[in-house]
C-alpha cells in the first residue's frame, strides 16, 4: 500500500507535455496564434501545503478551533475511497484533504477501487443517468455494477472508525458495513435532484444502509430515511489556482496573452461547453460594449482533447467575428497559474453558465475579491446572494446590464467583491471542509 | 469608573465559540403557502439556523441581510413586502425559539390573508430547511479582570462574538448577552453592560460590533 504523501501526489497525475499545434491557442481579432512555449510543457507539482501554512490566512482563531476538534477525535482513524486516483474534482480534493487530516492527528487512508472498462461504462452511464439523462437499466449493467463492487469489496480492508465513499461507484461497499465497526458515510458530489427512476431505485437500497450522506448542495439531496449533511466543496487559497502572485508575474502573463491591463478585463474562466453559454458571454459583450469599452477574455480548454469542445470553441469564434477587444484562450488543464494570473488581473468575472454543478470557478473568482456576475444554477446561489457578495442573472440582457453596471460603478463592485472574499473565506475553503470533516467524525463516534 | 477601582470578579469569564456542521433538513417550500406550513412544522433547530445562524455565516455583510426567509421571499418569490416584514425580525427580541417562530408564522400568515394571489405563486427555486448540529469548544482565553477581557475580546475568533453577543440570549434566556451578564453580574458595570447591548447587529458586521464591544469595554478601564 502506497504511504499517504505518494497518494498525495501521484506521478500519474502529470500530464504529458503537448505540441504547439495540439495545446491549444490564444483567438483576438478574428486571428489564432500557438500559445507562448512557456505553457506548453506541465510544471512540476508544487509541493502540498501543511496546516502551518494557513495561519496566516485563517487567522489564528480558526486554526486553534481546528486543533481543538482534531484533539478530541485524535486517534480516530478515516478511509477514502473513490474509483480514480487522478483527474477530476474529487481526486484533487482528496489529494489535499488527506494529508492534512492525517497531519492533524487522525490517521486517513485514499483508497480507489479498481475496475475494467465495462465497469466504468456503467458507471459513467450511471453518472448521467443520476443526472437526469435517458437510460436503460439492464440486468446486465446492474450485474457489472455488482461484480466489481463485490472484486473491490473482498480485496479492500475496512478497519478505519469512519469509511468515507466518494460517489456512486463504489457505493455497494457498503455491503461490509456489518462486519466492520466502522460508521458509514456516502459523500455524493452530484446533484441528485432529478435521477433517472431506474438507477435511482437500483442504488436507493445501497444507500439507505450508510449512516449518513454528504450533499454538495441543499438541491441536490433527496428525501432518505438518514441524516444528510451539507458540505459545500471548497478550494485550496494555496494552490496554484489559488495563492497570491506577484504583480510582475500578473502582468507577464497578461502581455503574453495580449490582454492590455490598462483597460477595463470582463472575463469567463471555463470548459469550451454549451452549459457554461460562452456564446452568451461573447452576446452579452457586445450588448454592453454598445456604452462601456472593455475587453472580454474567455478561457478554457477541453477544446483539443474534446470533439464537442472543439465545436463550441469554434461557435465562439464565429461569435466573436473579428473584434480585437475578444481574446479567446484555448488553453491545456496544468495552466491554472495562468488562469490565476488573469482572473487576479480582471475587473468582474462572469460565469454565464445555464447548468452547474457547485461552480468552483465561482469560488475563484470571489475569493480574488473580484466582483462577479453569474447564471442563477447549481451551486452558485449558495455563492452568490444577489448584490450582497456577487449579482445573479438569467439571461444575455441582464448579463450586459449588470457588466455595463459593475464597470461604472466601482464603489459597489469592490464592495461585491470584498463581501465575496470574505463569504469564500467563512464557508468555501478548504480548511472550512476540514473542520466539516471533524465535526462528523466527531459526530458519528459519539453515537451509536 | 476606573479600571483600578473595579472589584475582582467571582467568575471569571470563559470564552468558547462555536462550529455548527450543516443539516439539510427535510421540510421544503416551492410557495409561500408551503413555507407557511413548514415554518409551522420543523425543528426548533431549523428556525435557529435559518435566523440566529445564518447571521453568522453572513456576518461580514453590513447591511441587507437579516434571515434567510426574508432573503427567499424576495430573491425567489419576488414579494418585497413579505421580505420587508420578514427582514424586520430581531433575533435579539426573542429568547426562545418558539416566541422566534410564533413571530414569523404571523408575519407570512397575515401576508397571505392580505394577498391571496400570493399563496401558490412558485418561487425560482425551493426554500430548503436545514439545521445544525452544534458543538461548543473552549478557546484558550480565560478573563479574570477587565484587561484580561479585553485581550481575550481582541484575540478571540468572530464565531466566539457571535457565541456571546447573540446566540446566548438563548441560553440565558433574557433579553441580554454573555458579555454585559458578566460586566454587569462580575464587576458591576451596568452603564457599559447595557450600551453593549444595545449595538446594532444588523448594520455592523460582526468585526464592526466587536470593535465597538472593546471600545466600550476600553473606555471604562481607562
Amino acid at each position: 500500500m502506497k504511504s499517504i504523501e505518494e497518494r498525495a501526489t501521484p506521478k500519474s497525475s502529470i500530464p504529458a507535455s503537448k505540441s504547439a499545434e495540439t495545446a491549444g491557442t490564444v483567438t483576438s481579432g478574428g486571428t489564432s496564434r500557438p500559445l507562448p512555449a512557456r505553457v506548453l510543457t506541465p510544471p512540476a507539482p508544487a509541493p502540498l501545503p501543511h496546516m502551518e501554512d494557513y495561519h496566516s490566512i485563517i487567522g489564528q482563531a480558526e486554526v486553534n478551533a481546528l486543533r481543538f476538534l482534531a484533539h478530541e477525535v485524535k486517534g480516530k482513524t478515516v478511509k477514502m475511497i473513490n474509483s480514480t486516483a487522478v483527474g477530476g474534482g474529487v481526486a484533487e480534493m482528496l489529494q489535499r484533504l488527506v494529508p492534512l487530516l492525517s497531519e492533524l492527528g487522525v490517521p486517513t487512508h485514499w483508497d480507489v477501487i479498481t475496475g475494467g472498462k465495462e465497469f466504468f461504462e456503467v458507471t459513467k452511464a450511471f453518472h448521467n443517468a443520476l443526472h437526469g439523462a435517458n437510460y436503460n437499466l439492464t440486468k446486465a449493467a446492474q450485474e457489472t455494477f455488482l461484480r466489481y463492487n463485490e472484486q473491490n469489496r473482498k480485496r479492500l480492508h475496512f478497519e478505519e472508525d469512519m469509511v468515507v465513499i466518494h460517489d456512486p461507484q463504489p457505493l455497494a461497499l457498503v455491503c461490509s458495513h456489518d462486519q466492520s465497526h466502522a460508521k458509514w458515510v456516502w459523500r455524493c458530489h452530484i446533484d441528485l435532484s432529478n435521477p433517472n427512476p431506474q438507477v435511482w431505485e437500483f442504488l436507493r437500497p445501497f444507500i439507505e444502509q450508510y449512516d449518513a450522506t454528504i450533499f454538495s448542495s441543499q438541491s441536490f439531496a433527496r428525501q432518505l430515511p438518514l441524516p444528510q449533511y451539507l458540505f459545500y466543496p471548497g478550494i485550496d487559497p494555496l494552490s496554484e489556482k489559488n495563492k497570491e502572485l506577484p504583480a510582475s508575474l500578473i502582468q507577464k502573463i497578461c502581455d503574453e496573452f495580449g490582454i492590455d491591463r490598462s483597460r477595463p478585463i470582463v472575463t469567463q474562466v471555463s470548459r469550451f461547453d454549451r452549459l457554461k453559454d460562452p456564446v452568451g458571454v461573447v452576446q452579452a459583450y457586445k450588448l454592453a460594449r454598445k456604452s462601456v469599452d472593455f475587453q472580454l477574455v474567455l478561457a478554457g480548454g477541453g477544446a483539443s482533447d474534446d470533439p464537442e469542445g472543439a465545436a463550441v470553441l469554434e461557435e465562439v469564434k464565429k461569435e466573436a467575428g473579428n473584434d480585437p477587444d475578444i481574446i479567446i484562450l484555448d488553453l491545456p488543464p496544468w495552466c491554472a497559474l495562468e488562469i490565476n494570473a488573469i482572473q487576479r488581473s480582471s475587473t468582474v468575472i462572469v460565469q454565464k453558465s445555464l447548468k452547474e454543478g457547485f461552480g468552483l470557478t465561482v469560488t475563484e473568482a470571489l475569493w480574488k475579491s473580484k466582483p462577479t456576475i453569474a447564471g442563477a444554477v447549481g451551486g452558485i446561489p449558495n455563492q452568490i446572494i444577489n448584490k450582497l457578495t456577487g449579482v445573479l442573472v438569467h439571461s444575455v440582457e441582464g448579463c450586459a446590464s449588470q457588466i455595463h453596471y459593475l464597470l461604472t460603478h466601482p464603489e459597489f463592485a469592490h464592495t461585491l467583491g470584498a463581501n465575496g472574499h470574505e463569504h469564500v473565506k467563512e464557508n468555501f475553503l478548504i480548511t472550512t471542509g476540514l473542520k466539516r470533516w471533524l465535526l462528523l467524525t466527531r459526530l458519528l463516534a459519539k453515537s451509536k | 469608573m476606573s479600571g483600578k477601582s473595579l472589584r475582582k470578579p467571582d467568575k471569571p469569564f470563559y470564552f468558547n465559540t462555536s462550529e455548527h456542521l450543516l443539516r439539510i433538513g427535510r421540510e421544503k417550500a416551492a410557495t409561500l403557502s408551503e413555507l407557511s406550513k413548514a415554518l409551522q412544522t420543523c425543528p426548533d433547530d431549523s428556525i435557529f439556523q435559518h435566523t440566529f445562524r445564518t447571521l453568522q455565516e453572513h456576518h461580514f455583510i453590513r447591511q441587507g441581510f437579516s434571515n434567510d426567509f426574508a432573503h427567499w421571499s424576495l430573491s425567489s418569490c419576488n414579494e418585497p413586502v413579505l421580505a420587508e416584514h420578514l427582514a424586520s425580525v430581531d433575533v435579539r427580541e426573542f429568547t426562545t425559539i418558539g416566541d422566534l417562530r410564533r413571530s414569523i408564522v404571523d408575519i407570512v400568515e397575515r401576508f397571505l390573508q392580505n394577498h391571496p394571489g400570493s399563496i401558490t405563486h412558485h418561487g425560482h427555486a425551493p426554500f430548503y430547511f436545514c439545521a445544525s448540529d452544534i458543538v461548543v469548544l473552549p478557546t484558550p482565553f480565560v478573563a479574570d479582570s477587565l484587561h484580561g477581557f479585553l485581550d481575550g475580546l481582541n484575540h478571540v475568533g468572530i464565531h466566539s462574538i457571535h457565541h456571546h453577543f447573540i446566540e446566548a440570549r438563548l441560553r440565558l434566556k433574557r433579553m441580554s448577552n454573555d458579555f454585559s451578564h458578566w460586566l454587569e453580574k462580575e464587576l458591576g458595570l451596568s452603564a457599559a453592560a447595557d450600551s453593549i447591548e444595545g449595538i446594532d447587529i444588523y448594520t455592523n458586521t460582526m468585526e464592526e460590533v466587536r470593535q465597538q464591544i472593546a471600545c466600550i469595554v476600553a473606555q471604562v478601564s481607562n
